[in-house]
């Protein structure tokens, strides 16, 4: 890669490797995402995908065995560096994991929780506004909006997936993380989330990890496809989806692996 | 036949029944045991099941009938003038032993077994003889009282003869019953299953039984005490002045003063354990590292296992004169709150010191279960690990703490050894800590220790006692467990 593109990108990995113990989980990935573009992670299962999204907000420090070498640079800078809290870098990287994980709480205090905590409202009516918008924006306003004070925990699967959307953009991060958050959702409330991930796209800069072709083809500017932990290739999502290098990323995509 | 060698003579006969009825069974599908309908095994525990359960069953049920048989027998026998229940219960318990001395006797060969049948009082002087081979008898033994013995003692030989007899054709009888239906088609496995569940139910129904048993009894002499003294006097009073001179009367048995310094000293000790135990338990689970916790954990774990007599000690010879040191006439504070070593504070310290590990352990679980998604979604909004215990851990987990909080209240409440030896004696009604008061439990030992008749109401009050703290034990063991299950519902 050319020192150019380093200076461009918003996140850029280098020599990434992941172990959980002896297990190789992400073996030397170097890749570089670009700030407002929507990057899709394809791959087939367990190909480590979910692994090296959380290295980008540092979630895997939550795993006792997990480590990481390499480097990771979000706008320059190091993050596994010393200096960097993590807690501050989660702010600014949010993240939409793989199963809902909503709170015990109401839905209002779920949406509402980051921004509490980062203290983003500087009263009631604000925060209202903002838990409004998200919800909004995550496709979730007009079922949640007559029962704000329901527990977040009593919703259906694809709703609570919504919920965890809505919860991850309420604090305004610069990079949104969504591990497969579709995977739930009917094709209405799919179509409404892949809108909102375009609209991010004009200020954040959004990863995505998906197992549907053609949400990557639709959503993405930028397509990465990983295997055994390898990063196969990494291109304009056009390219890759149309005239890929690899033979195995052909395979993958024409569904002959996975 | 000894009880010990009837017990041997049953595995022997169910070992003979499981090695015959594996034996048929594969007999019968000429050695391929894929014919049989089960495993070759399933037959043999049939054949031994189907002997042994209803052969100890039936040795249960003799075992416990014989004994109540026999002594109705022989206080029929009793002719002389009996005062009441409790006269009766002394000269059945000399029976009983005026029984077994005369079994003894004759085993040593003192007495020929036919003289032991017959001998009269008349004739013989049996206190001397018993007391030749190690038997001590209170007083001379009356004529019908050794005529009852005598009864007693012919009942329990015929009695343990038939019992060894029936229970052995009992088993002898289903093992053959069973290896006569033993063939390629029978399903073994299904009866070896009833036969399982039956084993299993025996087991449960002992269980419950005995409990019901002890609540039984607990009503019945809470029953009796309050025929003595009013039970309006016992629950609203609030002095408690047993007299031991005369029976009731003098005595004033006030239940609140006890269960004032029983829920005072408990609260204290929870005031105690639970913060500790719960930040404890929170450090441990969500902040230690693998090796802290390795060591911590059996450590408190430890603390767990100490006797609560030994805390006990610790209360009266360690912790009670520290705390004079600081809060009495010549402490360190110089405040003379504290007159004597033993107070409220003192039990409530040690108690909290005991029911650490407790809170710290079971809220360790609760903490443990609440998923780790929930922590990561939390984290990855930029939550410090403080604010995500706070926000979200504590208040998913917080039925289920509360439910350790009302076990370890009841824990507390049940306690003895701590108050009979840290808290003091006087039942007092009192807000001073420093004061010494006593709880329920230290009341029941102190109305049993000593020479008192166990029928006045000064001993009968135990009763009562027991069932009232029985009575809010259970009902805060019932809250907690509906607390904690409501708590569980939540994640599955
Ligand atoms: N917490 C963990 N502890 C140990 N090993 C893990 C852990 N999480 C993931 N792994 C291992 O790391 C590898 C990659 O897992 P990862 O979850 O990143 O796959 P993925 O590409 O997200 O798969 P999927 O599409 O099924 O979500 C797998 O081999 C998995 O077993
Ligand atoms: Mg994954």
């Amino acid at each position: 890669m050319k020192e150019t593109n380093m200076t461009n990108a918003k996140i850029s990995a280098r020599a990434v490797q992941v172990y959980y113990g002896d297990n190789h989980a992400i073996k030397d990935v170097n890749v570089d995402i670009e700030d407002k573009t929507v990057t899709a992670f394809i791959g087939p299962s367990g190909c480590g995908k979910s692994t090296f999204l959380r290295t980008i907000n540092r979630m895997n420090d939550t795993i006792d065995i997990c480590r990481v070498e390499g480097d990771i640079l979000i706008d320059g800078e190091d993050i596994y560096d010393a200096k960097v809290d993590p807690v501050q870098l989660r702010a600014k990287v949010g993240m939409v994991f793989q199963k809902p994980n909503p709170f015990p709480k109401s839905i209002y205090d779920n949406v509402a929780y980051g921004p509490k905590i980062h203290g983003l409202a500087r009263n009631k009516a604000e925060l209202d506004q903002i838990v409004e918008s998200s919800l909004r924006k995550a496709a979730l306003w007009n079922e949640a909006k007559d029962r704000l004070n329901a527990p977040g925990t009593g919703l259906s699967g694809g709703q609570q997936q919504r919920l965890c959307i809505a919860r991850a953009i309420a604090t305004s991060p610069e990079v949104l993380l969504m591990d497969e958050p579709c995977s739930a959702l009917d094709p209405i409330a799919t179509a409404q989330v892949e809108e909102l991930i375009d609209e991010l796209r004009q200020s954040f800069s959004v990863v995505i990890v998906t197992h549907s072709m053609q949400q990557a083809a639709r959503v993405s500017q930028k397509t990465a496809f990983f295997h055994l932990g390898n990063l196969v290739e990494f291109g304009e999502t056009d390219k890759i989806f149309t005239n890929p290098e690899d033979p195995r990323t052909e395979s993958y995509i024409s569904g002959r692996i996975g | 036949m000894p009880i010990l060698t009837l017990l041997i003579a049953l595995a022997v006969i169910a070992v003979v029944g499981f090695v015959l009825g594996r034996r048929r069974a594969l007999a019968s599908a000429s050695g391929d045991s894929r014919k049989l309908h089960s495993l070759p095994s399933y037959y043999g525990y049939n054949a031994a099941l189907t002997g042994l359960v209803p052969a100890l069953l039936v040795l249960a049920v003799w075992s416990v009938a014989q004994p109540m048989v026999l002594e109705n027998r022989a206080q029929s026998l009793i002719t002389q003038e009996v005062a009441d229940d409790g006269a009766m219960n002394l000269i059945m318990a000399d029976v009983r032993r005026l029984a077994d001395g005369l079994s003894t006797a004759v085993a040593q060969g003192a007495l020929a077994p036919g003289e032991a049948a017959t001998l009269t009082t008349d004739s013989t002087d049996v206190r001397a003889i018993l007391a030749d081979v190690g038997v001590a008898l209170g007083s001379d033994v009356g004529p019908d009282t050794l005529q009852a013995a005598q009864a007693y003692r012919a009942g329990a030989l015929s009695g343990a003869l038939w019992k060894s007899a029936l229970v052995l054709l009992i088993a002898i009888a289903g093992t053959a019953f069973a290896l006569m239906k033993t063939n390629a088609a029978f399903r073994a496995r299904n009866t070896v299953e009833r036969g399982v569940m039956a084993v299993l139910i025996a087991a449960a129904s002992i269980a419950i039984l005995t409990t019901i048993g002890i609540v039984l009894s607990l009503i019945f002499n809470t029953v009796e005490f309050f025929k003595m003294y009013p039970a309006a006097d016992f629950f609203f009073g609030t002095v408690w002045q047993p007299s031991f001179s005369g029976r009731g009367g003098a005595s004033e048995l006030g239940l609140l003063p006890l269960l004032w310094g029983t829920l005072y000293i408990s609260f204290v000790a929870l005031l105690v354990a639970v913060p500790i135990g719960l930040f404890a338990a929170i450090y441990l689970s969500e902040y230690a590292g693998p090796r802290v916790r390795a060591f911590a954990k059996p450590l408190l774990e430890v603390l767990a296992g100490i006797p609560t007599i030994v805390y006990g000690l610790f209360a009266l010879l360690i912790v009670g004169p520290m705390l004079k040191d600081v809060f009495g006439a010549d402490g360190a504070l110089g405040v003379a709150w504290m007159t004597g070593d033993r107070a409220v504070i003192t039990a409530g310290l040690v108690m909290g010191i005991m029911l650490i590990p407790f809170v710290s352990s079971l809220s360790d679980d609760i903490i443990n279960a609440v998923p780790q998604a929930m922590r990561d979604g939390s984290l990855g909004l930029g939550a410090t690990p403080s604010e995500t215990i706070r926000q979200v851990v504590l208040p998913a987990a917080l039925p289920g703490i509360v439910g350790a909080i009302l076990l370890a209240a009841s824990r507390a409440i049940g306690e003895t050894m701590i108050v009979v030896l840290g808290a003091g004696a006087a039942g007092r009604l009192d807000l001073n800590p420093f004061e010494a008061m006593t709880t329920v439990t230290a009341k029941i030992v102190s109305q049993l220790t000593g020479d008192s008749d166990f029928s006045s109401p000064e001993a009968l009050v135990a009763f009562a006692l027991g069932m009232s703290l029985f009575v809010i034990t259970l009902g805060l063991n019932v809250f907690a467990l509906y607390i904690v299950r409501k708590y569980r519902e939540q994640y599955e």
